[in-house]
């Protein structure tokens, strides 16, 4: 794939409009105010039928789990084969990468509100989940009606998200887990209707770093669950992200993912960051060519020592930067689509180094646009300024740059 | 019921426009299109229509390649077919020549309703509806905000200083609908990959028989497109803010205009 196709860019175009019409005037106050992006989100999903999509997908899935005919790596491979006409799974990606893109060139942050909602917590249970589970609590994530979050890190475990890990679970015996501990930096967490909770089971003589990991369903209003109020942060504002606390709380086996433990091998794990890395490529997209527009729009009008400035040299070499960037990560996000059409995917290591250097052009890109815009680039007037705040926490979350290089070097050096 | 939809594809409201080299239109290779707006509320309209109960939506529009885009955009819609006029010499047409294409398709579809758009933002004519009404021997309404339909069709118009007036064509009609009538729908994600499954017909003058439209049949020519230069009546105000205020002032006495 070189190209967006017709489709797609009917799709962008439709999502456009929705960005003008619905965001764009919000934008004030989901950035700068306290208003939450979920009403926004679930008019964005409900308008483009995302909502109807995802529920019959879900009754496909059911139907085919209760069938008892397929699960996990079969039904894919079933998938694959139907999919091989024009409706195949690239189209399937580009529908859900190219709102990413479009959303991104203002508010990435409903994109994480979003994506960790819809992305993140519907598909561990969806993956991982029993088909009581995935009825119970997973549909209405799809279609947004409730929202999701993902509670992993912890005060004390952040990359080394299991090896730190301090929450537990007991097994009371009689069907029953009490749960406590904390998490913080939690996108979603002073909202969510339903959250995944991950922590190790407390046993008694296992060395900590032995303990089988577990995840639970919690749902908002639990005794001894606490929600926090919205963190203050750097960008990102339109993301409300917060900390939980959970005090004894007591839940019954069925909120336990899958009924047991998962396994250490994380490969389950693996692919929900792949997911979570191509995802990050679309964000840098959208961010990388709004703030090109606006720079290269600025660097036509605004004039000193007599010029427009994008005829000095100087700007002009950070605009063909910008250019590069916006480039090589499109190639990412064609390559994300091109794969899933082919039914290859895309490998953790090509996700990591994707994920990699989306995050650093999106910042070099946005620090660059704050700069072309000079001293209005540093007023939040400006949508540069927010974009280039934003644009940070894509080297953090999803696995720092750290993360993502050793995951990168350790796959080259694993090779025969 | 079968309901007839014009649309014309026309420039993107934020599109740069340039006049071409011999300043008969404006450079329109490199630009972006869409929808006339108008036209958008029509569609609207029609899938009003369909959305209540059973209703045939056709699209028809004339113009080269890049049109089927505002087709697909509209079976994404929600629109059933689309009749898609590719002809170089339809192209050259001036509003008589399109209002006789469509009147050939109409002819064809037979449609009960027929909907166009009040006018085009490129053009500005409001000519192509009531010609087109003319030629079918339709009765039509032109400016419509809001449409009923039962046995006939209820049209709302809006008339000047924001006052309304009704009027009531029997079937088959036509209404050229204005702009803010209705909100009109996204296409939903699944309506955009189903449209390109739906059919598009590409016909020709000749498919259509018509010979009397085209760059021969042209009774308007334009003769030259252009922006106007820059007058040299204004006058640039100098000084301090002080100073520049108090010339205004003057100015503004000077010239009685409060
Ligand atoms: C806005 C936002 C939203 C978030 N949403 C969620 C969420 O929904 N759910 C959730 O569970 N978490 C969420 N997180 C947490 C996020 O995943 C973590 O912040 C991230 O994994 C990094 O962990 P940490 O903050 O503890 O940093 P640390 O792991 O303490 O890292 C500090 C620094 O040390 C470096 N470092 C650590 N280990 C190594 C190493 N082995 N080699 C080299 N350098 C290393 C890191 O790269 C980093 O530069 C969110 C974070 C943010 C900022
Ligand atoms: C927080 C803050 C506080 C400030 N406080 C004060 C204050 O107290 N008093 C005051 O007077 N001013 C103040 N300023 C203004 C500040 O000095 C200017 O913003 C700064 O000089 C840049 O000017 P500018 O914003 O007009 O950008 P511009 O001059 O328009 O620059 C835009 C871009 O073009 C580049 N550029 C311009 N000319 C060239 C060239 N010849 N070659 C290559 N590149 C070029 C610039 O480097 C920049 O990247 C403040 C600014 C900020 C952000």
């Amino acid at each position: 794939m070189i190209e967006w196709s017709e489709q797609h860019l009917m799709i962008r175009d439709t999502v456009k409009r929705f960005v003008d019409e619905e965001i764009v005037p919000n934008l004030e106050a989901l950035e700068h105010g306290d208003m939450p992006p979920y009403d926004i989100l679930r008019k964005l999903i409900q308008t483009f039928g995302m909502d109807e999509m995802a529920r019959a997908r879900f009754a496909k899935q059911i139907a085919a789990e209760k069938a008892g005919s397929a699960s996990g790596k079969k039904d894919r491979g079933a998938k694959k084969e139907e999919s091989q006409g024009s409706d195949g799974r690239g189209d399937a990606t580009a529908m859900s990468l190219i709102p990413i893109i479009e959303i991104c060139r203002y508010c990435p942050g409903m994109v994480t509100a979003m994506g960790v909602s819809l992305g993140l917590t519907s598909a561990a249970i969806m993956s991982k989940g029993t088909t009581e589970q995935k009825e119970r609590w997973a549909l209405d994530l799809m279609t947004f009606d409730k929202v999701g979050a993902w509670a992993i890190t912890e005060p004390g475990s952040g990359s080394d998200a299991f090896g730190s890990m301090k929450s537990t679970a007991v097994d009371n015996g009689d069907g029953t887990y009490t749960l406590n501990g904390n998490k913080t930096f939690i996108t979603n967490g002073p909202y969510a209707d339903t959250i995944v909770f991950i922590c190790k089971l407390d046993e008694p003589g296992v060395d900590p770093k032995d303990r089988k990991i577990m995840n639970f369903i919690l749902e908002k209003g639990m005794e001894g669950l606490t929600q926090t109020q919205p963190m203050r942060k750097m960008g990102l504002h339109s993301s409300p992200t917060g900390e939980l606390f959970l005090s004894d709380v007591v839940v019954s086996k069925d909120h336990l993912l899958g009924g047991k433990p998962v396994e250490r091998s994380k490969s389950g794990a693996k692919d929900t960051f792949s997911m979570e890395r191509s995802g990050v490529a679309a964000m840098a997209l959208g961010m990388i060519e709004r703030c090109l527009e606006l720079s290269l729009k600025y660097a036509k009008e605004r004039v000193q020592f007599g010029k427009p400035i994008g005829e000095f040299q100087l700007i002009q070499e950070k605009l063909a930067r910008m250019e590069v960037a916006r480039i090589n990560v499109e190639n990412m996000v064609f390559r994300t689509i091109e794969g899933a059409e082919l039914g290859r995917g895309i490998t953790f290591a090509e996700a990591s180094a994707m994920k990699l250097y989306s995050a650093r052009a999106a910042v070099e890109v946005a620090m660059e646009a704050v700069q072309i815009y000079g001293g209005n680039g540093y007023m939040s007037e400006y949508l540069v300024e927010q974009l280039a705040r934003d644009a940070k926490v894509l080297q953090i979350y999803a696995g720092t740059d750290e993360i993502q290089i050793s995951a990168i070097a350790r796959d080259l050096l694993s090779r025969p | 019921m079968k309901v007839m939809v014009c649309l014309k594809q026309v420039p993107h409201q934020d599109a740069r426009l340039d006049v071409n080299a011999d300043g008969t239109w404006i450079q329109d290779g490199n630009i972006k299109f869409e929808i006339n707006s108008y036209d958008t509320y029509a569609l609207e309209e029609a899938l009003k229509i369909k959305d209540a109960g059973e209703a045939d939506v056709v699209v028809v529009s004339i113009g080269p390649d890049r049109v089927t885009q505002a087709l697909r955009t509209a079976l994404g819609m929600g629109a059933d077919r689309a009749i898609h006029v590719k002809d170089d010499d339809a192209d050259l047409s001036d509003t008589l020549g399109c209002a006789k294409i469509l009147a050939a398709i109409a002819k064809e579809e037979n449609p009960d309703i027929v909907f166009t758009g009040f006018m085009s933002d490129d053009g500005n004519f409001s000519a192509v509806a009531p010609m087109l009404a003319e030629l079918l021997d339709l009765p039509s309404a032109t400016g419509v905000l809001s449409v009923e339909v039962g046995d006939s069709l209820k049209c709302e118009r809006e008339l000047e200083g924001g006052a309304l007036e009704v009027v009531e064509l029997p079937k088959p009609c036509l209404a050229a609908i204005q702009t803010g009538a209705n909100q009109v729908r996204y296409a939903s994600l699944k309506g955009i990959m189903q449209a390109k499954k739906k059919p598009v017909d590409v016909k020709t003058m000749a498919d259509l028989g018509v010979s009397d439209a085209g760059a021969g049949a042209v009774k308007a020519k334009i003769e030259k497109v252009y922006v106007p230069p820059k007058g040299d009546s204004a006058e640039i105000l100098s000084g301090s803010t002080d100073e520049i205020v108090g010339q205004l002032v003057t100015k503004i006495k000077e010239l009685g205009v409060l």
